[in-house]
């Protein structure tokens, strides 16, 4: 855990992070509003999706929020390593349950041992059809996280924003912040 | 250095012994291992072990002191399989083929997707559900561990460790092992930059295996010889003695199934480490062996699969996210050929074509998921992606009567409100009624 905490602090160290409150955009296609600061980690991720973004409080150790928008048919959110390791694409006839699917498969793609969803239930993006749920996984040390997720098809495209945290402390700190985020979907 | 049954496989444990392997200093720095809290997933007492703990000031030593942290983490770890019943059933096949090593050798379950077993020289074994999911039957995991066992009664870790020595390559080792410990870190937590990035794989692949690779050139004759005593072993223990070669023919085969041309490829390289023998040839030396033995030994397959049978749910879950389907389909249909637990096999086999999405694969899951309905032990998400599937098919009223027999079967499932809301919008489309 050390090593991974040194290791990502000094990958941190050499990437460019900004403080973003307020308005908030993700790569065009909405725009949320951040009712607290965060930090805008998204360029820790190598070779990124231009149309994904991350951001932290407290660093991606501890709560990571991921802001995805219009995610393409092929496209992945969690960069494979290599060819015969492929993470999950989103395709554009995947039911609702595949949606659900898609990202607890790319939760598990991130490290995360045995992801679960739970209580998914209708809800609305930016004033579209959306499917709301919760996640559980525990990381390969057996450190518990909780995560939640907001995600709606938009023609045959994808939008997410998906929070993970350790289920002790950290998740309950955030989740209010996450849901005013939820809630303050608006479409360009 | 822990040695792996797999060739090629890596682990972190791998790259920490190789950074006590030249440098007996770091044995002073290890504490006595400490008698480990009992758990639910600890095997009942054992006899007492044959081999003594090395003096930490010798080389020996501090491997077993590196060991010692590794097998430490490996008893924390969430990958653990902690069931007291596969526990002891797999220690106990051990101590058949090894009863003199019966109190050394400690095994740990881990949930990884991946066929691989290791040893370390301390006792401490691993062995992957890959790879249990793999083996046919008793024989041919008591192959597995009897091999792992030779590496531990030969001490091919320090034998490896002194003729790397020799060969002046220590200090190479060193410097690479704590480049690569780092990475391997970052690549296997989570809670990790490298995790987010997601690009610690192909780090590990092409400088951890690629600089590796040169420190391993000699071990394949260990390989071979752990390959003869875990022979020699099953078959003195009662065992059929063509259980092994039969183990390697279905590994050679499941790889030319891979999705993946570079996959399919490795059969005919010697793998990046050339450590063990290249498994056609491993199986020809094993026939030889069966056909001089000229015995007749029990396989202990009903014994086997009924060990495995609660698992076969989980860990062909885990099997899918390695989205190789070619190498999952051929698992499916090896495990299915004993016409047993066809209701989970069924299942999915058709989530691999489901999830595939290759010309003609939503014919093949819809009609493994219709086969996977008629058995008694189908999960109850079988009839939600044959739902699923009508409801594509627009066959609306066999979709809502298949979604409302899923929640007939799992009245607390966790997407209820969805598929309610779905039965509702198909029932608007057809009438009640429809059979599936």
């Amino acid at each position: 855990m050390i090593k991974a905490l040194a290791a990502a602090l000094a990958l941190s160290a050499c990437a460019a992070v900004a403080a973003v409150e307020g308005p908030y955009s993700a790569a065009g296609a909405y725009t949320v509003t951040l009712d607290r600061q965060w930090s805008d980690i998204s360029a820790v991720m190598t070779q990124r999706p231009r149309n994904v973004r991350l951001l932290s409080v407290d660093g991606p150790l501890l709560n990571r929020l991921y802001i995805a928008s219009a995610i393409e048919p092929g496209q992945f959110l969690v960069k494979p390593a290599r060819r015969e390791a492929p993470t999950p694409i989103f395709r554009a006839d995947m039911s609702e349950t595949e949606l659900v699917e898609f990202v607890i498969d790319s939760v598990a793609a991130l490290g995360y041992l045995r992801p679960e969803s739970r209580n998914l239930r209708p809800d609305l993006f930016g004033g579209r059809e959306a499917v709301r749920f919760e996640i559980e996984a525990q990381t390969p040390e057996g450190l518990a996280f909780s995560g939640t997720a907001l995600l709606a098809r938009a023609g045959d495209r994808l939008h997410l924003i998906l929070y993970l945290a350790p289920t002790e402390h950290y998740y309950a700190r955030l989740l209010p912040h996450v849901e005013q985020v939820f809630a303050s979907v608006r479409f360009q | 250095m822990k040695r792996s049954f797999l060739r090629g496989a890596i682990s972190v444990f791998s790259a920490a012994a190789l950074i006590a392997a030249p440098a007996a200093s770091v044995a002073q720095q290890s504490a006595p291992l400490a008698p480990p809290a009992a758990t639910a997933a600890d095997p009942p007492p054992r006899p007492a072990p044959a081999r003594a703990r090395p003096d930490p000031s010798t080389d020996e030593g501090g491997i077993w002191g590196v060991a010692d942290r590794a097998e430490e983490d490996a008893r924390r770890s969430a990958e653990r399989i902690s069931d007291p019943g596969l526990n002891a059933y797999v220690a106990s096949i051990a101590c058949r083929v090894a009863a003199e090593f019966c109190g050394d050798v400690r095994i740990y379950l881990m949930q990884r997707p991946f066929y691989n077993a290791s040893m370390a020289p301390n006792g401490y074994m691993e062995v992957w559900s890959g790879l249990m999911l793999r083996v046919e039957d008793e024989a041919q995991l008591a192959f597995v561990l009897g091999h792992e066992i030779a590496h531990y009664d030969a001490r091919h870790s320090l034998e490896t460790l002194r003729a790397m020595r020799g060969r002046s390559n220590a200090a190479l080792a060193a410097s690479v092992a704590i480049a690569v410990i780092g990475a391997a870190a970052a690549a296997n937590s989570p809670n990790s930059a490298q995790s987010i990035m997601n690009a610690a794989g192909g780090l590990i692949d092409i400088a951890y295996l690629g600089a590796l690779a040169s420190l391993f050139g000699y071990s394949r004759e260990n390989e071979t010889e752990a390959d003869a005593e875990g022979f020699r072993r099953i078959a003195a223990a009662g065992y059929d003695p063509a259980a092994p070669a039969r183990q390697w023919r279905l590994r050679i085969d499941e790889v030319a199934a891979s999705d993946f041309e570079r996959t399919r490829r490795e059969e005919a390289r010697a793998g990046v480490f050339n450590t063990h023998p290249l498994n056609r040839d491993r199986v020809q030396a094993l026939e030889a062996l069966a056909l001089r033995a000229a015995a007749v030994g029990e396989t202990g397959r009903a014994r086997y699969r009924a060990a495995i049978r609660p698992f076969l749910d989980p860990w062909l879950r885990d099997e899918l996210r390695r989205r190789d389907y070619g190498q999952t389909l051929f698992l499916i249909e090896r495990l299915a050929s004993a016409e047993e637990d066809l209701g989970v096999l069924l299942f999915y086999r058709g989530e691999a074509h489901r999830l595939r999405r290759g010309e003609g694969d939503l014919a093949h899951a819809r009609a493994a998921y219709e086969s996977a309905i008629q058995h008694p032990d189908a999960p109850p998400l079988a009839w939600r992606q044959l739902g699923e599937i009508y409801e594509r098919e627009r066959r609306a009223a066999e979709a809502a009567a298949l979604f409302r027999a899923y929640l007939d079967r799992a009245p607390a499932a966790s997407d209820r409100l969805l598929i309610e809301r779905r039965i509702a919008a198909l029932e608007a489309q057809a009438p009640p009624g429809g059979t599936p």
